[in-house]
């Protein structure tokens, strides 16, 4: 029975999101291409934080990475004060691309996670904080390339298509075809040694799984999820900055994740719609000029508490009061 | 060429002792509590604000500074008491929640001060002239305030009961519940003791440079740095490491200017994670 109502849930669920273009203003419909995107990323922090129990705080470095990557892989003049080798080279094809982009964030991914998962406790926390931070600098630094603050264009032409209807599609194949992948990773035996390696690491150890080896895999794993998102986002919506790296972003996608609950797929995703078109559709409008809020003040406020009124999640608390 | 050096020598100096604060105050609070307090800039960085403004409204400078770092105290209190303190045994949430508050200040500060920089006026004025190199006596000031706090961090620690108290729940928090030492207690303490160190901090910041929304986030950076290298929980530690990095990043801005000192310190962190990753004065967690 909970099969079938799960079925038909996403059912309905997918032929909103395909019938959505007939009757969705234009503006609109770009939110919506963006809020699939959007959960990804989400779905993507979920994977390291959720299901390995690893606290990372820099993932918006990793959609940067594969934001830029891609960008570069459109306007590759752009390294012309770099070097003219890379600047003769031809625009990219969009598809290969956003692939490219995946795999430049899975390697940084690794390396950091090489350093870092080796150790126990909270370096990596502290270390992942720090990424984003050092990221921004080098847009701001090699300005001439990644250009500094304002970011730069591709071009509409260098878009995934010119029509904003085909790239709400895409935007949305992207999504499907990432989060199918996600959701066979965390009910494949894999997903299962990540789960073991959270809840006790010293117990999965001496069934013979190699912690380090796994938290690299899941973090590796996660940060290709995030690349190939923050491929996507730039082929979107024709511009790359430096907001993709930056911490408000982080915070959107742990508010996200935490108020559908860590570690249950399906929570994070609900988290993810609810906090985007929040933050897009409503808090943008409902406070007022002037005011001594904002909807980033909000949104921190929200979050401080959801964590103190249910640490584990507001999904499970949900979930739980629904059954007794 | 000397003039080079006796600038970093300098003013290396000064950096380090207001990093020395700001990060003895965030590994003490660890090593206690097991907190990794995300906020611990935003009590740097706030402190000279609350001076900022009662000096503005009229208050004696000294008054102000003491009121506002008295004030982050409580703040810091009531953060740990109410929002902390409930949530202790989650650790991602204590981290999530510490960040988001960071976040949330900054945008306080940013909506009622502006994103300009705000200075506070210097308990002394007037240069005085080290082999043609600048230097005013507030920086002279602040390296030896700075040294003097930490010297009296030293005395409360290893001579007072509380500060007995602070150091026994630090190496062993149930051996400490077990002989009758109220931990709540000794936490809410440390919370407040932490608070003020990065507080003074932010005054001398504030009254040498300036104090700006984003610079809670940016001596987070620094005092993370320094926490790796001094080994997470090792107050000792994390003074001799501020000395390091604050050469390294004196070094740094001096020959490749400001804009490296974030590239520097995260190869810092990656070269000590690498070859020495319990830190200098690292416990093995």
């Amino acid at each position: 029975m909970r099969g079938l109502k799960n079925y038909l849930i996403g059912l309905i669920g997918l032929i909103v999101a395909l019938t959505l273009p007939f009757y969705t203003p234009e503006g609109y419909l770009f939110l919506f291409g963006m809020l699939f995107l959007f959960l990804i990323l989400v779905l993507s922090w979920d994977i390291i934080v959720g299901y390995t129990g690893q606290v990372n705080l820099g993932h918006t470095v990793f959609v940067g990475l594969g934001a830029y990557t891609a960008a570069l892989l459109q306007v590759p003049s752009r390294f012309e004060s770099f070097s003219s080798a890379l600047a003769s080279m031809p625009p990219q094809n969009q598809f290969l691309s956003i692939l490219i982009g995946g795999i430049v964030a899975a390697l940084f991914g690794a390396a950091i996670g090489f350093v870092t998962l080796r150790l126990k406790g909270y370096y990596f926390a502290l270390v992942t904080a720090i990424l984003p931070l050092v990221f921004i600098q080098t847009v701001y630094v090699f300005s001439d390339v990644f250009g500094g603050e304002e970011g730069f264009s591709i071009g509409l032409e260098r878009a995934l298509s010119q029509s904003p209807v085909v790239r709400y599609y895409v935007a949305f194949a992207v999504f499907l075809l990432c989060f199918l992948a996600m959701r066979y990773i965390v009910k494949s035996d894999l997903g299962y040694r990540f789960m073991a390696v959270r809840d006790d690491e010293e117990l999965a150890e001496a069934l013979g799984i190699d912690v380090v080896k796994y938290k690299v895999l899941a973090f590796t794993i996660s940060s290709f999820f995030a690349g190939v998102a923050g491929a996507t986002i730039v082929l979107y919506r024709i511009t790359v900055g430096p907001d993709l790296y930056d911490i408000p972003l982080m915070l959107m996608i742990i508010l996200s994740a935490v108020l559908g609950g860590l570690g249950t797929l399906y929570g994070p995703l609900i988290g993810g719609i609810i906090v985007y078109l929040l933050k897009n559709l409503f808090l943008k409008t409902m406070i007022p000029q002037g005011a001594f809020v904002n909807d980033e003040i909000v949104l921190y406020a929200i979050l401080i508490a959801v964590a103190l009124l249910s640490p584990e999640g507001l999904w499970h608390k949900i979930r739980s009061s629904l059954r007794s | 060429m000397i003039e080079d050096i006796v600038r970093i020598l300098i003013y290396g100096a000064v950096i380090s002792g207001m990093w020395a604060l700001v990060s003895s105050g965030f590994t003490l609070i660890f090593g206690v509590s097991r907190i990794l307090n995300f906020a611990h800039g935003t009590f740097f960085v706030l402190a000279a604000y609350f001076a900022i403004t009662f000096y503005k409204s009229g208050l004696n400078l000294y008054l102000s500074v003491i009121l506002g770092v008295l004030l982050i105290g409580a703040l810091a209190v009531a953060i740990y008491r109410f929002l902390l303190a409930p949530i202790r045994e989650h650790e991602v949430m204590v981290i999530i929640v510490t960040l988001a508050l960071a976040l949330l200040f900054e945008q306080i500060i940013l909506l009622t001060y502006g994103e300009h920089g705000v200075s506070l006026p210097s308990f002394v004025g007037g240069v005085v002239r080290i082999y043609d190199v600048p230097v005013t006596y507030k920086r002279i000031l602040a390296f030896v305030f700075s040294i003097a706090i930490l010297v009296i961090l030293e005395i409360f620690i290893n001579k007072t009961r509380t500060g007995k108290m602070i150091s026994a729940a630090s190496q062993n928090y149930e051996g400490a519940m077990l002989i009758g030492i109220n931990v709540e207690r000794i936490f809410t303490v440390t919370m407040f003791v932490s608070a003020i160190l990065a507080g003074f901090a932010g005054i001398f910041y504030a009254q040498i440079f300036s104090a700006n929304p984003f610079a809670a986030i940016k001596s987070l950076i620094f005092a993370f740095a320094i926490v790796i290298l001094g080994g997470l929980g090792s107050v000792k530690g994390s003074i001799v490491a501020s000395f390091i990095v604050g050469y390294v990043l004196a070094t740094t801005i001096v020959f490749l200017g400001a804009r490296w000192a974030e590239f520097v310190v995260m190869l810092l962190i990656i070269a000590v994670l690498i070859f020495k990753p319990t830190g200098l004065f690292g416990v093995e967690e």
